[in-house]
């Protein structure tokens, strides 16, 4: 299938309209109308995010703009094109925008939800960037249909547009994500930051402690999930496919995966702090059974990566099943094991609620037993988040998320590192 | 003659070993149900049927959790009206319409969506969210549903993306060639043919989505009031005083005792229920993707 993507079609559109050729007046107003209406839509949703407002006239022009390029398209295709019926679309949306444009002023700045008894209002800026991000995406995609000739790839080119602009609506909250952390999280990067315990509740000091429990966390959890994965991967995947316990495991380990980790936060408090309080032990023991699950599968997948055909001459050769596990199967699926296993710690590393009841503490020593509570950097944050405004912690604060975020994606690379350099090819 | 015994001894007790470490995984589900449970059992007597009740007053010994879970299913219901359409457009998107290059830029991007710890959302609601909604809505607090909602919709869209992607990237190449050939567009194709034929696939991923939805705590628990009530009216998304299932554990654990933190078990187990049945259902229809593609 010949893949297309929204700019390099765009870029197409506006290449053969500037081929002299090519460039029926038809085309030049499409393509125009289009990147108006699309500098219109963005324009709508910065000025959503960013809560700004360009104020009546500019709105009135550029709704003008597009009111009368829509004009012309609508004499095009009524009179040129004598598509009556699907002009009707055109035709409603040249109206509402010239009525838009017309009504602007007459919105009030603030529309009050007190007669629906909500305490909040729509401020006007908020109304009218909505309206320009609607205008301007119908806008593109009604603009299409002439461009066209009224064919079915108008509506594939309408459709695309949308999911493109759906794709940006996606990647926005990430970028706003990553970049404010960065921006905001750098700046509290100090080498006391990495090498002193906390200090007036945040404010000062660092997170030596967190970092190292959040080492030590991620280590008992590997360990405990590792073992237990790869041994539940090995008897799933080497000694029974089939069968109703089989069956019956398969079910535990897709529910124990949608388990939220609240429960197993409230498990780990009614079951192994009572034993072990909160401490270490209690934390790994919840996290463990937590990541069991990402383990089995990704031991499950690399093992089942590794051909019969290997197997089968490993016992030509008189090798027992066990011996044929552990010299010729478990070798070449190490790496896909460890991949999924890091990738599941990955995800450990960033989880609060499990720990909060079981092994997490403010203000920790550096643990000396399994037995000891420990500081981790999720935890830490949930602290700091909470004193925002009773105490001068945001610096700190912003620089544990960084850390914090880096620490997953550092997993996350690692992750991709191993698999890439120790692939076995079969 | 022996030592063929002990070899094929040893190879028994190896496999056994390997079945128990299987079938802990069923032993681990059958401990947090039964320890949940015992846990939560003096709540459910106790109040009874009121436990679902909207009533949550230490004084008068009255603890139903009608509101936690009201609040938990609005909160889900607007973040799925978010993430459903985005996430099911950004599956197309990344399957059928980008090209290699850009899907391969674009799917690690997306899937880092899904790796930032639930508790940097919550710091990133509580710091640019709630203070945005407070200027934008003109709110008493910018802590309210809408938050929630907001902040659920973007963590649970990467799940539906990848789910949804791979469900049709599971689509026969043939079905796709078939329908192009018979000259339908692409858009065509992809409306017609592999969202019909990779539908179980993606509900498997939207029911996921949900589920995730309903079982994330920190970051949700960061941007209600975490009161519980039922606000008035009950569509109110604007409401400060508010909780859901999860965030009120959160908040309520640590300054909870007796039969209140019993009813907190037994909202756990409400929720674990609802969790379990919801995966479940999800993979029986990811099997049945499977199935499908295997036979036909």
């Amino acid at each position: 299938m010949k893949r297309k993507t929204l700019v390099g079609s765009l870029l197409k559109i506006i290449k053969n309209t500037f081929r002299r050729e090519n460039a029926t007046p038809k085309k030049i107003l499409c393509t125009v109308t289009i990147l108006v209406s699309s500098l219109i839509s963005l324009l709508g949703f910065f000025s959503t995010v960013f809560s700004f407002y360009i104020g009546d006239e500019p709105v009135r022009i550029l709704l003008g703009i597009v009111a009368v390029l829509f004009s012309f398209l609508l004499y095009y295709s009524l009179v040129k094109a004598k598509k009556t019926k699907e002009s009707i679309g055109l035709l409603v949306f040249t109206v509402f925008v010239f009525f838009l444009a017309y009504a602007l002023p007459m919105i009030p700045p603030k529309y009050g939800l007190e007669q629906f008894q909500m305490n909040a209002s729509l401020l006007k800026f908020m109304i009218v960037s909505v309206a320009l991000v609607i205008v301007g995406v119908l806008g593109a995609s009604f603009t299409m249909k002439p461009l066209y000739n009224f064919t079915s790839r108008a509506n594939q080119a309408s459709a695309y547009f949308i999911l493109t602009f759906a794709l940006l609506l996606i990647l926005y909250p990430l970028a706003i994500i990553i970049v404010n952390i960065s921006i905001n999280g750098i700046g509290g990067f100090s080498i006391d930051f990495f090498t002193k315990d906390v200090i007036k509740h945040g404010a000062e000091g660092g997170v030596n402690h967190a970092i190292i429990g959040t080492f030590i966390i991620i280590f008992g959890t590997g360990a405990i999930a590792l073992t237990l994965g790869v041994a539940s991967a090995v008897y799933l995947i080497e000694y029974a496919k089939t069968g109703p316990i089989v069956r019956i495991i398969r079910i535990a380990i897709d529910i124990l995966q949608g388990i939220p980790s609240i429960v197993f936060g409230l498990f780990g408090l009614a079951v192994f702090v009572p034993i072990f309080g909160i401490s270490i032990l209690s934390g790994i023991l919840v996290m463990g059974f937590m990541t069991l699950p990402i383990v089995i599968r990704a031991s499950e997948e690399a093992l089942l990566c590794v051909p019969k055909s290997v197997r089968e001459g490993s016992y030509a050769l008189g090798a027992t099943k066990w011996q044929t596990i552990r010299r010729v199967v478990l070798p070449p699926a190490l790496p896909g094991i460890i991949t999924g296993a890091v990738l599941g710690l990955g995800r450990a590393a960033g989880e609060t609620a499990p720990l909060m009841f079981t092994a997490a503490i403010f203000y920790s020593k550096i643990p000396v037993s399994i037995f000891d509570p420990v500081q981790t950097l999720s935890y830490h944050l949930l602290q700091l988040t909470r004193w925002i405004g009773a105490y001068p912690v945001d610096q700190n604060a912003w620089a544990t998320a960084l850390l914090l975020i880096g620490f997953v994606l550092g997993m996350n690379a690692i992750a991709i590192i191993i698999r890439e350099k120790f692939r076995v090819e079969f | 003659m022996r030592m063929l015994l002990s070899r094929k001894l040893k190879e028994a007790v190896i496999k056994n070993i390997f079945f128990i470490a299987a079938a802990f995984s069923v032993f681990i589900i059958f401990f947090i149900f039964y320890y949940l449970f015992q846990q939560a059992f003096p709540a459910f007597q106790n109040q009874g049927f009121a436990i679902f009740g909207t009533t949550w007053n230490s004084d008068t010994g009255h603890y139903g959790i009608g509101a936690a879970i009201y609040g938990s299913i609005i909160v889900t219901v607007g973040a799925m009206i978010i993430a459903i359409p985005l996430g099911l457009a950004g599956a197309i998107f990344l399957s059928e319409l980008a090209p290699p290059y850009l899907r391969t830029l674009l799917k690690p991007i997306i899937e880092l969506l899904a790796g930032i710890p639930s508790i940097v959302f919550g710091f990133i609601g509580i710091i640019l969210l709630v203070g945005y909604l407070h200027l934008t809505f003109d709110m008493l607090s910018g802590y309210s549903y809408l938050a929630g909602s907001l902040i659920l919709g973007v963590m649970a869209i990467p799940i539906i993306v990848s789910m949804s992607d791979d469900a049709m990237k599971a689509v026969p190449r043939d079905l796709k060639e078939a329908s192009l050939a018979v000259g339908a567009t692409q858009w065509q194709t992809i409306k017609k043919v592999i969202i019909p034929t990779s539908i179980s696939g993606i509900s498997a991923g939207v029911i996921m989505g949900i589920g995730r939805a309903i079982g994330e705590t920190m970051a949700v628990s960061l941007v209600l009031g975490n009161i519980m009530k039922i606000p008035i009216p009950p569509w109110n998304i604007f409401e400060s005083k508010v909780t859901t299932v999860t965030s009120f554990i959160v908040t309520e654990m640590g300054e909870s005792s007796g039969i209140q933190t019993k009813a907190l078990f037994a909202s756990a187990v409400i929720l674990f229920v609802i969790v379990a049945v919801m995966s479940i259902v999800s993979n029986i229809l990811k099997e049945h993707v499977q199935k499908k593609f295997k036979g036909g």
